[in-house]
């Protein structure tokens, strides 16, 4: 069994919409603040980066860590959140 | 590059395909993480540019080397005048080998390598450098034995001394030296060998190391060989016979515990 958090479950169960930024597995409080300072303020902006970096899980998780400082884990989760959520609703 | 940010995002897209980097499109959002990547890229590039590696130089020097073999004639008056002959042929094998004995005597370069003594004769530095002595002759067995070396010695080293040194005799054609490169990591072993007299009759890759008593013999022979190849085979009958010998003497001895049994 995957070792997927109850946040992943629930967003790659469904479109994300408008779900904010915070809704993302891996992205918390604090994170999801530094992100939204930088203009990220839905789920799906966050989406629309990791498309624009091709999916690629390298370039993701630089990305990530350089935007909101994200840890090694919070970088995959999100990752992997993401990546699921893709290969169900894109 | 300096200024990665006054570039154009096109420029930046060649950039990044230049360094082989993955990438996606160019934007806002992406910019700075591709210009930080670069900027990794290019500072690591560099340190690899700059680093010289002691080795390159080891083998350029080797290919100079390697035009020495035909120049060299068997300047060794002592030793069997074959020797000198047999030597260069087996030139061309040296050069492959990192080579190193391209100078039958006169290596000249060796003196960067770790190298020995070009001196074909007269290498008094022999004994210090745990290389490979060229001197042919002059130096006293001693030196050779401490360095463990190749000494090249052409004809006139003791044997014994061949041996020890878990010789390169016969690397100078054959290569074979892994063994001397426990502990000497010389390079420039195979040009150690050179002693001509011996490269030709050692073509052997293994090392005499038999017995150093064995050695003894003079190369004195005008085959070239510092140790006449009957000999060897001679030596290498005797050592089996007696180790033959030992084994059977051991089976003899296990009989005995059957018979407590009774």
């Amino acid at each position: 069994m995957s070792s997927t958090s109850q946040k992943h479950k629930e967003f790659v169960a469904e479109p994300m919409g408008e779900k904010p930024v915070n809704a993302l597995a891996g992205i918390g409080e604090v994170l999801g603040k530094r992100l939204e300072e930088k203009g990220f303020d839905k789920a799906y902006v966050v989406l629309g980066q990791f498309l624009v970096l091709k999916k690629d899980e390298e370039l993701f998780r630089d990305w990530l860590k350089d935007t909101c400082g994200a840890n090694v884990k919070q970088q995959g989760d999100c990752y992997g959140c993401l990546r699921e959520w893709c290969d169900s609703f894109l | 590059m300096a200024a990665l940010s006054n570039k154009s995002d096109q420029e930046i897209k060649d950039l990044l395909d230049e360094y082989g980097i993955k990438h996606g499109p160019v934007v806002d959002t992406t910019r700075p993480l591709y210009e930080k990547k670069l900027k990794e890229a290019m500072a690591k590039a560099k340190v690899t540019v700059t680093k010289p590696s002691p080795d390159r130089t080891f083998y350029r020097e080797d290919q100079e080397e390697v035009t020495y073999v035909t120049c060299q004639t068997p300047v060794r008056s002592e030793g069997p005048s074959g020797d000198g002959k047999p030597y260069m042929r087996s030139r061309p094998e040296y050069s492959e080998r990192d080579r190193v004995d391209d100078k039958p005597y006169s290596r000249p370069e060796y003196s960067e390598r770790n190298r020995v003594d070009d001196k074909p004769y007269s290498r008094p530095e022999y004994s210090e450098i745990d290389r490979v002595d060229d001197k042919p002759y002059s130096r006293s067995k001693l030196e050779y034995r401490e360095r463990d070396r190749v000494d090249d010695k052409p004809y006139s080293r003791s044997k014994p001394e061949y041996r020890e040194r878990d010789r390169v005799d016969d690397k100078l054609y054959s290569r074979s030296r892994p063994e001397y490169s426990s502990g000497r990591q010389y390079i420039d072993e195979p040009h150690v060998y050179n002693t001509p007299s011996s490269s030709s009759s050692y073509s052997k890759p293994t090392p005499v190391m038999k017995s150093g008593g064995v050695v003894k013999k003079e190369n004195t022979t005008s085959s070239g060989r510092l140790i006449p190849l009957w000999i060897q085979f001679l030596v290498f009958l005797i050592v089996a016979g007696f180790l033959y010998f030992i084994f059977t003497n051991m089976e003899s001895a296990e009989s005995s515990p059957f018979n407590k049994i009774q």
